[in-house]
């Protein structure tokens, strides 16, 4: 039995010895939102956040998350209530398929938290973590920028974000 | 017809076309909630895994499942013993095969399928199949393949028959002109990488089989079911789910088959998800092509010969004998030429229709050759583009052997209607558009005339590091009448609310949201009271899917025809029960009806009041709902409209490491009417970063036996954020297309096709000589050795 925190949730979970943290949320809790993809740490669409650090959480054992506190794109907002962030993607279009996008936001989210005042250079260079293989990236970086300023003004963060 | 009534001056007036509407699922995209098809599961799902071979070329002598079967958990398993025989094709000829039949084609071709409880367990029963292989020699080379002494890998033999074009007279081309450019390019195969992956669950009841996974061609893959299996297509569903960044590689795929054969035999429905591995090195990739391009010019610059000679290697299961050469059309001013493609199976993985197909392989050996005439004149590059390239109404040279797609040349003619033959475009012209404009107002936008240095001149030089500028040209087919005709269907519910059912799957380009704008700007129905089904077989209509840049230009048009027809019907029946006025006095717009006629303009009716009078009243029971199709085929100028995209790259090379820096980018398109700049902009950027990532990073590596080496995405490079210039804006050209919807024709193909050609002049521009693509750091210093 696995302990921890999930968007704010308490959550004793069991996990198979081998499963992984991406795994463990999608089959356990159906965090969908955690999208997995290349499945060795390069493409950065399964990114949580790990105790206010990101983490691409393929590269994570569940077991390592006991006690953690997890925070993924589900805890950040809603389709009701979206999170600043997330009304920044949809205003500058920072994306197309999407499959990448909630790992961008939470990379997004995690920069922003460290540098709230970023360049557009230290934007692009935070999010070249993640692979949008649409190739959105200006889009993204604007989304970046564009949030930053919502955060900056005082943009409502609900939630557990 | 439509482009005499409807000028451009009419977008003014649209609300609806032409909009920066954020795309519909723009709150489940960025919320995560969007589901792909590997988040699907159903009730009493079990779990299906590929066994593949380890062979390029090999024969099963023996195979014996017993082992596995005996695992506990497993279920099933299926191998060619248990496979129909009927071969199965997918559009364009990507693919052509049987589910299994025993033969191995490529390193990592499916061989057999096991189904059980869990992955896990399925994963370890493959290891308990015992096979027996007898190994074929094998070909990896195309030009090898093509050699009549070479293995064959189908019962069809390697080669195709050629497919070739030809125009005026080539020795006279050759004679006119004052000199001839040649060369021959061989390019790496670009692999779609498809971020994402993809599953499919196959589920039958009785004798009807349901498939969910994601894929652009929902149509198609019901269609490949139909004919693997035998059965009639009314017992086939396809729900066709969103899937990540395709480039091609999700239409319908053979391990989409092997999940159905596999379900069928455990009466179970089976879940089969591809590691990311399988996606990369199982499915498809960009064929590796070798062209030979020339072209002879006179002193003035006028061209007067352009040939080409292109051979495709098909690996496996590919079966195309023909790429498309839109890019060679562009420059088919040339009064003489001839333009040939050679098809040809090799034992490396299936290729098939990557993004641009055709138009980034031969399209950047036209922009070479184009260039290298343009250097022997000391021409503006820019200046040679707008002197050569087609312009609207002209010549286009391709048709001449397309009769395939309806027969002969004069069949199809035949098939027409009298009036729409001479319909303006005439057959075998540009319908609209070119890269005239967008040329100029993006050489002016991006400062050309004062950073453009001559060629093989850079514009600054810093130590190693050279900076210069280039400038290159695409284009792309807007959806090809291939195998059959799109359609749709537009129905307006009883709450006055529409919805439009079209089979173009949803890969991520925003499809359903611009065809809801075609249908509301033509219903007159608020956009967010118009929904889009796209993926479900039940419902759409056939289509070809979102693949050749169909989506706006060809199903677009359908779109428009449904819902034309479905207010066609609204309006009849309006007229005759509340305005006593023909249908063609009415309009709606806002979801209200309304009379053109002074003396009735206080009769309003919403659409809502209108359906739920209809409800009661209407004898015929017509008006419960109301249900649009087109009223005609598409007409067939169709063929001969095309999307063209002009790139500027500004680049700094270092000439010690050989790395390459993109500085700045600038991309302009013609598509007609942009039916969502939104929309269009990603379309354009992502197509220049697809093209980029050929141009300067991207290339599968093979082995000596064929197997891919990186077939992940630690091993094969992508463009990061930081490695693409962040300017975001983009340059629209104002044609009005005479036969697209509302005059939009389609997208984002040859953005794709723009970029690369772009960046190798300026990488030319930077160091004085030609880099082979991908100009990987090593490439460029191989380049510059080879010089110095």
């Amino acid at each position: 039995m696995i302990c921890m925190t999930v968007n704010g949730r308490a959550f004793d979970l069991d996990a198979k010895p081998h499963e992984r943290l991406c795994d463990l949320l999608r089959r356990a809790l159906g965090l969908h939102g955690v999208r997995v993809s290349c499945s060795e740490g390069e493409c950065g669409s399964c990114t949580v956040i790990m105790d206010g650090e990101p983490v691409t959480s393929c590269l994570v054992l569940a077991m390592q998350a006991e006690g953690r506190e997890i925070v993924t794109i589900e805890g950040l907002g809603n389709e009701d209530n979206l999170h600043p962030i997330q009304e920044a993607f949809i205003e500058e279009q920072g994306f197309q398929c999407a499959f990448c996008t909630p790992g961008f936001i939470m990379a997004a989210k995690a920069f922003l938290d460290e540098n709230p005042d970023p360049t557009e250079a230290e934007a692009a260079m935070a999010m070249s973590g993640n692979i949008c293989r649409c190739g959105a990236y200006p889009y993204i970086v604007k989304s970046v920028m564009n949030a930053a300023a919502r955060l900056r003004e005082g943009g409502s963060v609900s939630n557990t974000g | 017809m439509a482009a005499t009534t409807e000028a451009t001056g009419h977008r003014s007036a649209w609300r609806i076309a032409g909009k920066g509407i954020p795309v519909k699922d723009a709150r489940e995209k960025v919320t995560g909630s969007l589901k792909y098809a590997v988040d699907l599961e159903v009730q009493g799902m079990v779990h299906g895994k590929i066994l593949r071979s380890p062979h390029a070329h090999a024969r099963i002598v023996s195979i014996d499942t017993t082992r596995a079967e005996a695992l506990p958990g497993v279920l099933g398993v299926v191998t060619h013993h248990d496979t129909p025989q009927n071969v199965w094709e997918n559009a364009w000829f990507n693919y052509r095969g049987k589910i299994l039949d025993g033969i191995a084609r490529f390193h990592g071709d499916d061989m057999a399928a096991v189904a059980a409880v869990s992955e896990d367990v399925a994963e370890a029963a493959l290891e308990l199949i015992d096979v027996e292989y007898e190994i074929l020699d094998a070909v990896f080379d195309p030009e090898a393949a093509m050699l009549p002494e070479a293995p064959q890998i189908r019962e069809e033999g390697n080669l195709r028959d050629p497919y070739v074009v030809k125009w005026g007279d080539v020795a006279k081309g050759a004679d006119e002109a004052d000199f001839i450019v040649e060369t021959e390019i061989r390019f790496a195969s670009q692999q779609m990488a498809p971020l994402g992956r993809n599953a499919c669950i196959a589920e039958w009841n009785g004798d009807r089989v349901t498939l969910w996974t994601s894929s652009q061609t929902p149509s198609e893959l019901r269609d490949g079911i139909h004919e693997a299996f035998g059965i009639p297509l009314s017992r086939v569903r396809v729900i066709a789910l969103p899937s990540g960044s395709s480039f091609g590689n999700w239409w319908s795929a053979n391990f989409m088959l092997i999940t159905a054969l596999l379900a069928r035999k455990v009466r179970k429905p089976v879940k089969i998800e591809l590691s990311n591995e399988e996606c990369m090195a199982t499915v498809k990739r960009r064929h590796i092509e070798i062209s030979r391009g020339r072209m002879g010019c006179r002193n003035d610059g006028t061209l007067t010969l352009a040939e080409f000679d292109h051979i495709i290697d098909n690996g496996g299961y590919g079966f195309k004998d023909d790429v498309g050469f839109f890019c060679v059309d562009n420059w088919g001013r040339a009064e003489h030429g001839h333009y040939a493609i050679h098809g040809v199976n090799t034992n490396l993985l299936t290729a098939g229709c990557m993004r641009a197909v055709g138009d980034v392989t031969l399209g950047s050996v036209v922009e070479r050759v184009a260039d290298m005439c343009a250097i022997r004149l000391g021409m503006d590059p820019v200046e040679f583009r707008l002197k050569n390239q087609i312009k609207p109404g002209e010549r286009l040279r391709m048709q001449h052997s397309r009769q395939y797609m309806k027969g002969s040349l004069e069949q199809y003619l035949d098939g027409i209607p009298e009036e729409q033959r001479q319909e303006w475009p005439k057959l075998f012209h540009l319908s609209s558009g070119s890269t005239d404009e967008i040329l100029r107002k993006g050489a002016e936008a991006f400062d050309w005339s004062s950073k453009w240095k001559g060629w093989g001149v850079p514009y600054a030089v810093d130590g190693p590091r050279r900076r210069a500028v280039g400038v290159g040209t695409g284009a792309h087919v807007c959806g090809v009448e291939f195998e059959g005709n799109v359609s749709a269907v537009a129905r307006i519910n009883p709450d006055g609310s529409a919805k439009v059912h079209c089979a173009v799957g949803r890969q991520g380009q925003g499809s359903e949201t611009t065809q809801a704008q075609v249908a509301a700007e033509e219903l007159g129905i608020p956009f967010d009271k118009v929904e889009i089904e796209t993926g479900d077989t039940d419902s759409c209509p056939w289509s070809h899917g979102s693949l050749a840049s169909n989506t706006m230009y060809r199903v677009g048009w359908a779109t428009r025809a449904a819902a034309n027809d479905a207010k066609r019907q609204l309006l009849e029946i309006a007229g005759r029960e509340f305005f006593d006025s023909p249908r063609h006095e009415l309009d709606v717009v806002d979801g209200v009806i309304y009379s053109k006629d002074p003396n009735k303009r206080n009769i309003r009716i919403t659409v809502e009041e209108a359906l739920n009078h209809f409800r009661g009243t209407d004898a015929l029971g017509q008006a419960s709902s109301i249900t649009g199709r087109p009223q005609g085929p598409m007409p067939p100028a169709s063929t001969f409209a095309r999307h063209f995209a002009a790139h500027f790259a500004d680049v700094e090379v270092d000439i010690e490491t050989g790395e390459i820096r993109l500085l700045d980018f600038l991309a302009t398109q013609d598509s007609g009417t942009i039916m969502n700049p939104q929309v269009m902009k990603n379309q354009m950027i992502g197509g220049a970063i697809c093209g980029a990532g050929f141009a300067i990073y991207e290339a599968l590596s093979f082995d000596d036996d064929g197997r891919i080496l990186n077939a992940n995405l630690l091993d094969y490079k992508l463009l990061r954020a930081a490695d693409f210039p962040l300017r975001g804006d983009v340059i629209y050209g104002d044609s009005y297309d005479p036969v697209g919807p509302f005059g939009a024709r389609s997208a984002g193909e040859a953005p794709a096709a723009a970029s690369g050609p772009a960046i190798a002049q300026a990488v030319y521009n930077a160091v004085g000589t030609w880099v082979d693509m991908p100009m990987t750091p090593e490439n460029v210093v191989t380049a510059l050795d080879a010089v110095h």
